[in-house]
């Protein structure tokens, strides 16, 4: 879509895609993987621990690619290997500037792979998680997609590349929407309280959930994965403040920030709890931020 | 290599007086902080490189401690921690302790005390990261060592093993069938050992693992060849022909070799046909499946 909006520039546009692509390529990653690191060191002040070092969330990816891949079934890997295809591709819809729906949808059907493989892992833990997952993907759903919807009621458009380059402040036409996506923001990082189909801590009541039976290089894929999903989700919170460069990176900074805080702060939820918040939130704030919009623009 | 930037551990309290249990789980907090050196206690086999045991092995728990060893990725390390852990301590002479860990699998590094001090815990797990290293280097030579295979008779002790090996190589062909029934899957450490009796048994070790095996019997003229099975990890290695040649060898006044497979199971039917190998009949087993049997003559023609 966005290749062909400057007239006769199809070329430049192209290259600036494929720039864009590689640069997200090699970037997320990274971002993804140095947030995560000072999530631990954070965590790890809070409690007042020394904590390990930044790049330990590196250190634990290449040592999961040099253990041996256990499997209950072959196939759960194949799945686990669209998950992470999925995944960044759906990020990098997102980081090249193309449509959000398309976006949503994308992150879908990584996400129904995810559960897929968990499924497919059929251990009890593994089987609770996936069922989880399920109820996750059902519970954040409508505020990721209120979020489109929201931003596209403000500028009438549904293309990242322009939201991102828009003269609004966002987040004060859409705040109701804001703290619906913060508050689902936990369920996409895997952060309590809604960490409850796998988390980054163990010993937990279903062991380490949908994760459970992933080991060697596929729970390596899994770890690479969420951190291409934490830096496309925070750059959904950039949106909100895409004016400004720098309000936008500092703000998706804060939000993750904040996340680590509420982590530390809060016991998971039972999953009822977890579904029927993150609606009420949804539906209450987002909603209503939405029809607030309807009837003072028009 | 990054095994030791990042240990994983799962801890397992045997028949311990919680004593031990307890100094495992001070290392985790703020004084100790073990999270420094990226140890987490991950709680899950699947994820664990340290298994850390406290207290000794009984009746009961034996088989739990076995498991929870099988189900961990290799490259892995077991230390034992505390008295009990290493030799059943004060316990060692009750009527249902079996004694030290070691007893039932192979410990890598012992830690002694009663309770064994956070700060020994810690120098043991730090201990148990360079056996780690050494034995991820030898995961890795592996492949390298292949050379160095070698196809001896199996012996009687190393039933728990080749089935175990049996059980993980069939995987996938009950997976392809959705049936989980297959015998291979299914058969009891007793009914292997019996298999020894009728059975020529190969096995085929590498780094003084058992990667392979097979099995076979005479009747009249013709050789039955079965369950000829590779690990997962080590397949396309050429291990699988290796083990083939050598039990057909065993047998040298057989007229005749035969075996057979799955329908579906095309790899293993294309591995007998680049060896020889002639389909001559079927036979439905149930209804998912159907054996196809492959034969070859003595002078390597199929009849
Ligand atoms: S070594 Fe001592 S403290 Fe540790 S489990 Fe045995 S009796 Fe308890």
């Amino acid at each position: 879509m966005h290749l062909f909006d400057v007239r006769g520039n199809f070329h430049f546009c192209l290259m600036k895609t494929l720039y864009l692509f590689i640069l997200y390529l090699i970037g997320a990653p990274l971002v993804g993987a140095w947030l995560a690191g000072w999530d631990r060191r954070l965590s790890a002040r809070l409690q007042s621990r020394v904590g390990p070092p930044i790049l330990q969330p590196v250190y634990d990816v290449l040592k999961l690619t040099q253990k041996e891949n256990m499997v209950v079934r072959r196939s759960q890997n194949f799945y686990i290997a669209y998950y992470l295809i999925f995944v960044i591709f759906t990020g990098a819809l997102f980081f090249t500037g193309q449509d959000m729906l398309l976006i949503i949808f994308s992150l879908m059907l990584a996400s129904v792979f995810f559960v897929l493989a968990g499924f497919k892992a059929s251990s009890p833990y593994s089987f609770i998680g996936a069922q989880r997952e399920l109820v996750q993907i059902m519970a954040y759903e409508p505020a990721v997609i209120f979020a489109a919807i929201g931003m596209y009621m403000v500028t009438g458009t549904f293309e990242v590349s322009k939201l991102a380059q828009t003269n609004h402040w966002l987040i004060l036409s859409l705040p109701g929407i804001f703290f619906a996506y913060l508050f689902i923001l936990a369920m996409k990082l895997r952060k309590s309280p809604f960490d409850i189909s796998t988390s980054h801590h163990g010993h937990q009541e279903v062991v380490k959930g949908i994760t459970t039976e992933f080991s060697g290089k596929a729970l390596a894929m899994i770890e690479v994965a969420h951190w291409y999903e934490t830096t496309f989700i925070l750059g959904i919170v950039y949106l909100f403040f895409a004016k400004s460069v720098v309000a936008g990176l500092s703000a998706a900074l804060a939000a993750y920030v904040f996340m680590v805080f509420v982590d530390n702060a809060f016991a998971r939820v039972k999953w009822p709890l977890a579904l029927a918040s993150s609606w009420i939130v949804a539906f209450l704030c987002g909603a209503g931020n939405m029809i607030w919009l309807f009837f003072t623009r028009h | 290599m990054f095994l030791k930037k990042s240990p994983w551990i799962i801890h397992y309290d045997g028949s311990s007086c919680n004593g031990c249990d307890i100094e495992v789980l001070a290392c985790l907090t703020p004084l100790f902080d073990v999270e420094r050196f990226g140890i987490i206690n991950t709680g899950n086999p699947k994820h664990a490189d340290i298994f850390l045991i406290t207290g000794s092995v009984n009746e009961q728990n034996k088989e739990i401690i076995q498991n929870i060893y099988c189900q961990m990725p290799d490259p892995k390390v077991v230390v034992a921690i505390g008295i009990c852990a290493c030799s059943g301590g004060i316990f060692a002479e009750c009527y249902n302790v079996l004694g030290g860990v070691a007893k039932v699998i192979p410990v890598d590094v012992f830690v002694p005390g009663c309770a064994a001090r956070p700060e020994s815990i810690i120098d043991g797990v730090v201990k148990g990261l360079a056996v780690l290293e050494e034995k991820g280097k030898k995961f890795k030579n592996m492949k390298k060592g292949l050379a160095t295979l070698s196809i001896d008779p199996a012996q009687i002790q190393d039933s728990a093993e080749i089935l175990a090996l049996q059980k993980a190589a069939y995987q996938s062909e009950a997976e392809l069938y959705n049936d989980f029934s297959l015998s291979p899957l299914n058969q009891s450490l007793e009914e292997i050992k019996a298999d020894f009796k009728s059975k020529i048994f190969l096995k085929a070790v590498l780094n003084k693992v058992i990667v392979g095996s097979v099995r076979a019997y005479q009747e009249k003229e013709t050789c039955h060849i079965g369950r000829l099975i590779v690990h997962p990890l080590y397949q396309n290695w050429g291990i699988g022909t290796k083990l083939l040649y050598a039990i057909e060898a065993r047998f040298p006044n057989a007229v005749r070799y035969e075996s057979f497979t799955g329908h579906k199971s095309k790899r293993t039917l294309y591995f007998g046909r680049k060896r020889g190998y002639r389909e001559c009949r079927r036979e439905k087993v149930s209804l998912k499946r159907e054996r196809v049997f492959f034969e070859k003559t003595r002078e390597g023609k199929a009849r």
